[in-house]
């Protein structure tokens, strides 16, 4: 690189001079103008007071206040999604099984989708002897079950607990009672633990 | 590593957005803390208000940290981080344009004469209690001066002197040519010394 007479340095050579990288050839000619090493000595002055700026810091608890506001990932969730790929990407042959499945499931999606749109009258129909088969089936085995209680050797008893009003309060509360004593039961064996235990500290 | 837990001081940004893709909350947390100060003190310096820029700090954190998939480790998250939350800045700093322009010309002006057309003197703004006390807060000459510079300028010569960036970096974070930054830095020391002479006088 040749130096023009009487050129001074540009903001490239200020720069480099800088980051003290500046070319021999330059450094001679700031040895010798003074303009250059007014200048230089100013923009090193300036660099020197920005570098000195105090640190700043956000207030205490940013960290949590920012992760209020994120969604993680569940862990678990990200490692069997990585299983599976993995696992299909294994070989040629889990890759090929898995495009098979994969077009076997879109096609049949597809097929059925096109042959409903094209056999609609046929398919309505059907519905309608599904319907009406449904309702037949639906009420045999209400009533198969209907007779089947009346046929049981408690009903009487049961039945004359339902004309006794009496009777059937005190029923009821024992029923309620023996109900809310299994809820209670089952909360307490399900309740977490209130200490700390100690291998499950992580 | 030791005892399962990641090292995080051996780890590098890349290594810790993996980490935080996996669904570490822990990795979350470490790029939280390697780029809290950094960021806030840049957003602090261009929005020159504690309280804003850490709002601005937290917005970009979240943005950034919920579309951690969408970041390409090809490129420094550094340059990434720095890149949402200067983005925040100016575009909140565009939003109070009027007083914006007031002091640094209007941000469309290419050539430093049209911005001084476009701009009010710094003297002629009239400086409120809470001006004051910001400047206080911010202390020293060089605060008031970086904070009178336009923000393209501000952004660079922030992310070039008081974080130490590589030109090409504050290239890539700022969307602008390299040669533009150069300029911008060149043009921001200029003003900058300009600001200062008469505290050499």
């Amino acid at each position: 690189m040749t130096r023009p007479p009487g050129t001074h340095l540009s903001p490239d050579e200020i720069d480099s001079w800088l980051s003290g990288n500046l070319a021999r050839e330059w450094q001679q000619h700031l040895d010798q103008c003074q303009t250059c090493l007014e200048r230089v000595r100013i923009e090193r002055e300036i660099v020197d007071q920005i570098a000195t700026l105090p640190l700043m810091s956000p207030a205490e608890g940013f960290s949590d206040r920012v992760m209020a506001s994120v969604s993680v990932p569940d862990p678990f969730s990200i490692r069997s999604l990585q299983a599976t790929r993995r696992r299909i990407f294994a070989t040629r042959r889990s890759l090929a099984i898995a495009a098979s499945l994969a077009l076997l499931i879109l096609g049949s999606m597809g097929g059925s989708i096109a042959w409903s749109l094209a056999n609609q009258e046929t398919l309505a129909s059907v519905g309608n002897w599904l319907l009406t088969a449904g309702g037949q089936v639906a009420w045999l085995s209400l009533r198969g079950v209907a007779s089947n209680v009346i046929e049981q050797p408690w009903y009487t008893g049961f039945r004359s607990l339902l004309e006794n009003p009496g009777r059937l309060a005190v029923a009821s509360g024992l029923a309620t009672t023996v109900y809310l004593i299994g809820v209670l039961a089952l909360r307490r064996l399900l309740a977490l633990p209130t200490q700390q235990v100690a291998h499950a500290s992580i | 590593m030791s005892s399962g837990r990641p090292e995080w001081a051996s780890l590098t940004d890349q290594d810790v957005v993996l980490l935080a893709r996996s669904g570490q909350e822990a990795a979350y947390r470490e790029l939280i803390r390697r780029y809290e100060r950094p960021l806030f003190a840049l957003l602090f310096r261009m929005v020159r208000d504690r309280e804003l820029a850490e709002d601005l700090a937290q917005e970009t954190f979240v943005k950034a940290l919920n579309a951690i998939d969408s970041y390409r480790p090809e490129f420094k998250f550094s340059s990434w981080i720095f890149k949402i939350g200067n983005n925040a800045a100016i575009d909140h700093l565009r939003r109070r344009e009027l007083d914006t322009l007031s002091l640094d010309g209007s941000p469309h002006a290419e050539t430093p004469e049209a911005m001084q057309a476009t701009a009010l003197q710094i003297g002629a703004r009239q400086e409120s209690p809470l001006d004051t006390v910001e400047a206080k807060e911010l202390g020293g000459a060089i605060e008031a001066a970086i904070g009178a510079l336009r923000p393209e300028y501000r952004s660079c010569i922030l992310l070039r002197h008081v974080e130490g960036r590589p030109y090409e970096e504050i290239a890539e974070i700022l969307d602008l040519p390299l040669g533009t930054v150069k300029t911008y830095i060149h043009r921001a020391r200029n003003e900058l010394r300009e600001a200062l002479a008469h505290l050499k006088e």
